[in-house]
C-alpha cells in the first residue's frame, strides 16, 4: 500500500461549517461555543500583544522567570501524559472495559499537548531557534532539552497509534501505543525533573516532582476522562460506561488518597526535616489560598464523592472532575511560583543586599489571555475531532 | 589556556560602585539593570542603637561565579552557555532560547536578560571585550580605587590571585552546592 492510500484509507468525516454549527441549540451548548469562541478571541489577542510588545507584556522579572504560560504548558501537557496511559489501559493492556475511551483517549492527549505546545512556543523566546540547535547543539544534561525531545517523539507515536485507531488496527496501535506510552512517562517525569533538579532551589530539588508528575498525571487523565464521558453522554450513562467509570472512579480513590500520602510526607518533611531554605517556604506555602484551592478542589471534594459510594455516583464525579481540573491548573501554578519563592540572593542573608522578603508575581493581562486561550485551542481542537473522527470505540454501540 | 578566577578582599570595598560602572560601560549594559551583571552587596548594620554592631556592617561584591561546575551550564538545553577555553562561563547568544532555565538554576542569582538581544546573559569576565584586546584585567578589577579585585589564573602558580590564594584564608559562596565557584572571598 503506498502512502498515499495509506493516508486517504484514514477514515476520516467530510466537515463542512454547517456541519461545525449545526450542534443541539441547547443553552449549556450555546454557552460552551461562546466561550470556546471567546477564549479563541484571547489567545489571538494575547498573541498580538506578545508579538508587538516581547516578553514585556508579560509579568515575569529576573527574580521570577518562569510566569502563568509555562504553569499552563505543564497543565497542557499533564493532561496529555494523563489521557495517554486512560487511552493506554484499553487498547495497550488490554483491559476490555476501557477499550470504549481508548480513541478518545489518545485523540485528547494529541489535542492537549498540541494545545501546550501552542502556549510555550509564547514563552520560549526563540522558537525557531530552540527547534534548530535542539538538534545541533543538544543539551543532554538538561531536563528540558529531554523534555521537549521527548514531547516531540510522544506526539509523533501518539498520532500513529490514533490513526492505526481509527483504521480499526488494534495489533499495529498497540505497537505504536506501548512505546508511546513510555516515551510519554518519560518525558513527563523529565518535566518534573526539571524542578527536582534544581539545586539552588531547595523546595523543588529531589526526587519527589518526577514521581508525583506521573502520579497527578494519572489523577488528571481520569478527571478529563469523566468529563469527556460526561459530555459524550450527556451525563446519561449506559451499563458499559457505567461500568468503566466505576472502575475508574475507584482507581481515582486510590490515586487520590496516594496523592494525600505523598502531600503530607513532602510537607512533614520540609518542614521537620529542617533544610534551611526548605522549611521556611514550604510553611510559607501553607499560608497561600492557591495552595488550599488546589487541596480542597483536587483531593477533598473528589475524595468525599468518591468515598460515598466508592465510585458509583457518576454524575456527582462528573461535576467534581470540572472542578478537580480547576484545582489541577492551581496545582501547577503552584508548582512554577512555589519554586521561585524564596529570593535567591537572601540564600546567605548576611552577605546579600535584599531584605528577607518573597518573591511576588501576578499574571499579566497577556499572560492570562494565552493560558486561558490554550484552553479554548483545546476545546475547539477536540469539537472538531468528534465531527471529524469516531471517537467511539469501534466495537461499542450505545444502547 | 588559562583558568581564569578572582580573589575579591571584600573588606576594602567601600561600596562607591565604580565596578558597577565600568561593567556597564565596558561591556554595553543597558541603563537600568542595576544589580544584574555585578553589584556590591551591603551587610546591614545590626542591633538597635546604642547597641549597634559595627562589625556587622559592611560590603560584599558579587557577580557570576564562574563555578567550575556550574548549574546553569548543566540545564543549558542548547548548549548555549558553554565553557571557554579560559573555564570562563559563557553564553553564545546564537544559540540562547530564552526559555531562563538558567535564571532558576543559578544559585547565586547573576543571570539576568539582555533586553539588547533578548537573551539570557551575564558576567564573562569582559572576555568579549578586554580580554579579547589582549588586556589582562577585567574592567571592575581596573577601576577599583581600594584594590578589591585581583583576577588572574589559577593554574599558573606565579600569577598574583595564585599567591594571594595561598597566602590569604578564604572561603566561596553556596559551596555546599558543590559548585565549585572561582569567586574567592578574602577573610
Amino acid at each position: 500500500m503506498s502512502m498515499k492510500e495509506f493516508v486517504t484509507s484514514i477514515p476520516v468525516n467530510k466537515v463542512g461549517l454547517k456541519d461545525l454549527l449545526g450542534f443541539e441549540k441547547s443553552p449549556a451548548n450555546i454557552f460552551l461555543a461562546f466561550l470556546t469562541i471567546s477564549l479563541l478571541g484571547m489567545f489571538a489577542t494575547g498573541v498580538a500583544i506578545y508579538l508587538m510588545d516581547g516578553h514585556h507584556a508579560y509579568n515575569v522579572t529576573r527574580e521570577h522567570p518562569w510566569g502563568l504560560l509555562l504553569a499552563a504548558y505543564i497543565f497542557f501537557v499533564v493532561s496529555s501524559t494523563g489521557l495517554c496511559i486512560i487511552g493506554s489501559l484499553g487498547d495497550v493492556f488490554g483491559f476490555k472495559d476501557y477499550e470504549l475511551i481508548s480513541k478518545r483517549a489518545i485523540f485528547g492527549s494529541i489535542v492537549t499537548i498540541v494545545s501546550g505546545f501552542a502556549v510555550i512556543i509564547f514563552e520560549i523566546g526563540h522558537p525557531i531557534t530552540m527547534v534548530v540547535y535542539n538538534v545541533l547543539t543538544p543539551g543532554l544534561t538538561s531536563a528540558i532539552w529531554w523534555m521537549g525531545t521527548l514531547y516531540g517523539l510522544y506526539l509523533t507515536f501518539m498520532i500513529i497509534e490514533f490513526v492505526f485507531l481509527l483504521k480499526g488496527n488494534m495489533k499495529l496501535a498497540r505497537y505504536f501505543g506501548l512505546p508511546g506510552l513510555a516515551i510519554g512517562l518519560a518525558a513527563h517525569s523529565n518535566l518534573g525533573a526539571v524542578f527536582g533538579f534544581l539545586n539552588a532551589r531547595p523546595i523543588s530539588n529531589g526526587v519527589y516532582f518526577p514521581m508525583y508528575f506521573i502520579l497527578t498525571a494519572f489523577i488528571t487523565g481520569v478527571f478529563i476522562a469523566f468529563i469527556f464521558m460526561g459530555f459524550r453522554y450527556k451525563l446519561k450513562f449506559p451499563q458499559s460506561v457505567k461500568t468503566m467509570l466505576t472502575s475508574l472512579g475507584k482507581i481515582q480513590l486510590f490515586l487520590l488518597l496516594f496523592l494525600a500520602f505523598f502531600m503530607t510526607w513532602k510537607f512533614l518533611t520540609d518542614i521537620y526535616g529542617g533544610v534551611p531554605d526548605r522549611a521556611d517556604v514550604a510553611i510559607h506555602i501553607l499560608s497561600s489560598w492557591t495552595f488550599w484551592a488546589e487541596v480542597i478542589l483536587v483531593i477533598a471534594l473528589p475524595l468525599f464523592v468518591l468515598l460515598k459510594d466508592i465510585g458509583r455516583s457518576h454524575v456527582a464525579i462528573f461535576y467534581t472532575s470540572l472542578s478537580g481540573m480547576i484545582g489541577i491548573a492551581f496545582m501547577r501554578y503552584n508548582l512554577i511560583h512555589d519554586t521561585q519563592l524564596k529570593p535567591l540572593q537572601m540564600l546567605k542573608t548576611s552577605e546579600y543586599q535584599l531584605a528577607p522578603t518573597w518573591i511576588h508575581y501576578v499574571p499579566s493581562m497577556t499572560e492570562w489571555m494565552i493560558s486561558l486561550g490554550g484552553i479554548g485551542l483545546c476545546m475547539a481542537l477536540y469539537y472538531l475531532g468528534t465531527k471529524l473522527f469516531n471517537l467511539d470505540a469501534d466495537t461499542y454501540h450505545p444502547a | 589556556m588559562a583558568r581564569y578566577g578572582m580573589a575579591l578582599d571584600y573588606k576594602n570595598c567601600i561600596n562607591c560602585k565604580a565596578c558597577e560602572s565600568a561593567c556597564k560601560e565596558e561591556n554595553g549594559i543597558l541603563l537600568g539593570a542595576d544589580k544584574h551583571r555585578i553589584w556590591v552587596g551591603v551587610k546591614e548594620v545590626e542591633g538597635e542603637f546604642p547597641l549597634l554592631s559595627i562589625a556587622s556592617s559592611g560590603f560584599v561584591p558579587s557577580q557570576c561565579q564562574h563555578c567550575d561546575d556550574a548549574p546553569c551550564q548543566e540545564v543549558c538545553p542548547t548548549n548555549a552557555t558553554y565553557y571557554d577555553e579560559n573555564g570562563v562561563v559563557r553564553v553564545n547568544v546564537e544559540q540562547c532560547i530564552l526559555c531562563t532555565y538558567c535564571m532558576n538554576a543559578c544559585p547565586y542569582d547573576a543571570r539576568y536578560v539582555d533586553d539588547r538581544t533578548m537573551t539570557v546573559d551575564k558576567c564573562n569576565f569582559c572576555s568579549d571585550t578586554r580580554l579579547s584586546r589582549g588586556e589582562v584585567t577585567t574592567a571592575c578589577q581596573n577601576t577599583c580605587p581600594t584594590k578589591v579585585r585581583t583576577f588572574g589564573d589559577l593554574d599558573d602558580p606565579d600569577s598574583e590571585i595564585s599567591i594571594l590564594l595561598r597566602a590569604r584564608d578564604h572561603y566561596t559562596l553556596k559551596s555546599h552546592l558543590g559548585t565549585k565557584p572561582k569567586l574567592y572571598y578574602l577573610t
